[in-house]
């Protein structure tokens, strides 16, 4: 809400009443719950194959966390996906930030990995998804590789940018005091560029996120979209859309979390939204 | 991708400057040359490494001349219903219909929801109900409910395509100087001048680098949704070519995926750039 109050300021309307807003929201949100309420429950009026009841998918939610589901409960099929997606997406931060700084460090390799770092950054990371399958088999780490894949390209690109934008003057005046290449690199360019490393890990963990939930919709025997995969072929809508509650949580969930870790570890940036 | 206004920095422009260890430039000659060099080898390494007896068997990565083999003959011969071509118009219509629908959709939406309070109030948490679901997780709830032709696909995308065209409107309208807007009205323009007049003409750049955003999301989208529900398409290639373990094909595929994508980017960007030549990006 605050994000854009900016835009109603430039119209010097009336003061706000600061809960209007929120009063506007819930009941927007309310009168949502109760029209699907009313259409299933009350009325009739769509088939529960075709949209279940609030109370049914709630049901649904609470009975996946004590009844197992192709082999592991909600809080198994959660962990599973989770785990895919931290080997995925820790893998893409780690390399793709030592690729940027080598990038934006050494022009010749710049010059020599560019082009090709390019070409295939086109290619989505769905599109890997078969291949991984045939070299990795359907398990953790073919979904690993997937996430490394979406997560692996905004880590290089934005460490490049931030490294290439740190201050000459910065390592200039650094190495006349004498500091090795190495010193500079973690006292100073690390330090200048992290705001737009951060950035980069930001993007990769919710594209990685986004890459996990395709990955096993595809392909998989367990985990979040392996859910959803499986309501579908089952008709059990329920389940699609508990599935899609837990994956838009979860996401939301790890959003908000890198984005306190931002401001945690880099109380410098200033302009941290 | 749900924090796609962002990833609009990325195009910002190197300065060249020779003084530091960390800006050295290469001369653009020499650049481009390290590149050429660099790609001809990856590719003789692959085709070294794939030839006959090789280090790597052919069904976990098929030698370059099979793939182009392959690609040449798609040309022509029909692959599951028809040729490349074919497939490649397939994806793109879906994609380019959903992309188009959802900036007309999503430009008044976010113009409406950065400019009328209400209307911000309303459909702002509905919008970020729905925002942080990848837009793939929806493709089997409109399998269920729209089945699997083109009108499923054409959904997904839609969701996919919506979220930066609106996200990239309400900061075109945000990001204006109120100086303009008091201006305008100051000299008495009424409030759809202003909408028209100053506020879509300075939100443009931002509004198109949303478009550009909205078709990158709208390609990887559609790549996901086709290898789900199709019956034609780069994606329904791609997948049922690894189904029957058909390298070639499916390297084809990923490459023709990769190059569309590449294209449209291209596409997009130059118009962008025709479109508001006053862009700064």
């Amino acid at each position: 809400m605050t994000q854009i109050k900016s835009a109603s300021s430039t119209r010097n309307r009336s003061v706000r009443v600061a809960s209007q807003p929120f009063v506007y929201g819930a009941v927007t949100l309310l009168c949502v719950l109760a029209a699907w309420f009313l259409a299933t429950d009350v009325l009739h009026l769509v088939g529960s194959s075709f949209l279940p009841s609030p109370v049914t998918v709630i049901a649904t939610l609470f009975g996946l966390t004590v009844q197992p589901f192709a082999g592991a409960t909600l809080m198994g099929h959660l962990g599973l996906s989770l785990a895919r997606w931290a080997l995925g997406v820790g893998a893409g931060i780690l390399l793709g930030v030592l690729l940027g700084i080598v990038l934006a460090w050494l022009p010749p390799v710049r010059a020599a990995v560019t082009p090709i770092f390019e070409v295939l950054r086109y290619i989505p990371p769905f599109a890997w998804v078969p291949i991984a399958v045939l070299w990795l088999g359907a398990s953790m780490s073919a979904q690993a590789l997937v996430v490394f894949i979406a997560a692996f390209p905004p880590c290089v690109i934005n460490t490049q940018l931030g490294v290439s934008t740190v201050d000459p003057i910065l390592t200039n005046a650094a190495r006349t005091l004498g500091a090795p290449p190495m010193t500079i690199l973690r006292r100073v360019v690390v330090p200048v560029a992290a705001p737009s490393i951060f950035t980069g890990a930001r993007i990769a963990v919710s594209n990685g996120w986004m890459a996990l939930v395709g990955a096993e919709l595809i392909v998989g025997k367990e985990g979040l979209g392996f859910l959803i995969a499986q309501g579908q072929f089952n008709g059990d809508v329920a389940m699609i859309f508990v599935g899609i509650i837990v994956i838009g949580i979860v996401g939301t969930l790890i959003d908000f979390l890198i984005a306190r870790a931002e401001v945690w570890t880099l109380p410098w940036k200033t302009d941290s939204k | 991708m749900t924090v796609a206004v962002r990833s609009t920095r990325r195009a910002a422009p190197r300065k060249p400057s020779t003084q530091s260890m960390w800006r050295r430039e290469l001369a653009r000659g020499k650049s481009v040359l390290i590149g050429v060099i660099a790609a001809v080898v990856l590719v003789i390494i692959w085709y070294l490494l794939t030839l006959p007896g090789g280090l790597i068997q052919p069904l976990f990565l098929p030698p370059p001349q099979g793939v182009a083999t392959q690609f040449i003959t798609m040309l022509s011969e029909p692959y599951l219903g028809s040729t490349l071509w074919g497939h490649a118009i397939a994806s793109l219509g879906v994609v380019l219909e959903a992309w188009a629908l959802g900036g007309i959709i999503g430009i008044p939406l976010g113009i409406a929801v950065a400019w009328w309070k209400r209307a911000r109030w309303i459909v702002w948490p509905l919008f970020q109900l729905i925002r942080p679901v990848p837009p793939l997780a929806w493709i089997p709830l409109a399998i269920v409910w729209l089945g699997i032709g083109d009108v499923a696909r054409v959904a997904v995308v839609f969701v996919a395509a919506l979220v930066p065209w609106v996200m990239n409107s309400i900061e075109a309208v945000r990001s204006i100087d109120p100086l303009l807007v008091s201006a305008a009205r100051t000299l008495g323009a009424s409030e759809p001048q202003i909408l028209m007049r100053v506020v879509v003409r300075t939100g443009l750049p931002t509004i198109l680098a949303g478009a550009r955003i909205a078709l990158g999301n709208a390609w990887t989208t559609l790549v996901a949704a086709e290898m789900l529900a199709a019956t034609a398409g780069l994606g329904f290639v791609a997948l049922n070519a690894s189904r029957v373990l058909d390298l070639d094909t499916l390297l084809v595929a990923m490459g023709t995926i990769g190059i569309l994508g590449a294209a449209l980017s291209i596409l997009i960007s130059s118009a962008a750039q025709w479109i508001a030549p006053w862009a700064e990006d």
